[in-house]
């Protein structure tokens, strides 16, 4: 992908709690209010960040907490969001995609994050590091 | 998210001010599992101040729904803004739940309901 200039870039570090998320939900808000795409696309990748913070949350660390990072960039012509988190190794791409509508409770996260936005792409960093590396374009 | 509950012409109501998150559902859960534990037939959930809902929320009302098609009872939701609907629109659950645009709605749905 070629890259073309970076208006912004911000780094988030949090933990991995509920109250958390939705503090860092509203960050995000304002971030994106002001990279200007748009209530649609704000509303779709607000969704899809939040699907895989909560991911963690539920699942990476157990009943510990543990730090999340989350690096904001805002391009010319993309918004580029990497999620790290060093709890339990989990590749959330290779999920089959869920029956819908659902006949239980459930199983949406993944599926809204694949949706809602253009790119999703795992890595396992060395030496145990999640990276999930989602991808917005403006048009 | 704050959440105020009561009754009215028979109906279980609830009005949800805020956001239905991971955070907000356990609270939300609990107390739909309240009405659906008394087999409440008739359970309105207004999201007319609902600026936003996420999986989590999703499926707290699934859970509830199911619980109450059990006991042949009617779960109503009315008032969605358009972003919110859109989510359920991409679980394909504007196909399962009873969506109005209003609390008459609703109310217009439970008395069908009633009849049959």
């Amino acid at each position: 992908m070629t890259k073309v200039n970076k208006s912004m870039e911000k780094k988030f570090e949090f933990f991995s709690t509920s109250k958390d998320l939705t503090q860092f939900r509203d960050s995000l808000k304002s971030l994106l209010a002001a990279a200007g795409l748009g209530e649609k696309k704000e509303g779709e990748i607000i969704l899809a960040v939040d699907e895989a913070l909560t991911n963690i949350v539920r699942h990476a660390y157990g009943h510990d907490t543990g730090l999340i990072t989350v690096m904001f960039f805002d391009y010319e012509d993309r918004i580029e969001i990497f999620i790290r988190d060093s709890g339990k190794l989990f590749d959330p791409t290779k999920m089959p995609p869920p029956e819908l509508p659902p006949k239980k409770p459930g199983g949406l996260g993944i599926y809204f994050i694949q949706k809602l936005m253009d790119k999703v792409v795992y890595q396992s960093v060395p030496p145990a590091v999640n990276e999930l590396q989602l991808t917005k374009f403006k048009s | 998210m704050k959440i105020s509950h009561r009754q009215h012409d028979k109906v279980e109501v609830f009005e949800l001010d805020g956001e239905v998150d991971f955070h907000s559902s356990p609270e939300l859960r609990e107390k739909l599992q309240f009405s659906v534990q008394k087999q409440a037939d008739r359970i309105l959930v207004s999201l007319k101040k609902v600026r936003y809902i996420d999986s989590s929320g999703l499926a707290t009302f699934v859970e509830a729904l199911q619980k109450v098609k059990r006991y042949n009872g009617l779960l109503v939701l009315s008032e969605l803004a358009p972003a919110v609907r859109s989510v359920f629109e991409i679980a394909k659950l504007d196909s399962v739940f009873a969506l109005a645009q209003s609390q008459e709605e609703a109310y217009a749905l439970f008395a069908q309901n009633q009849k049959r």
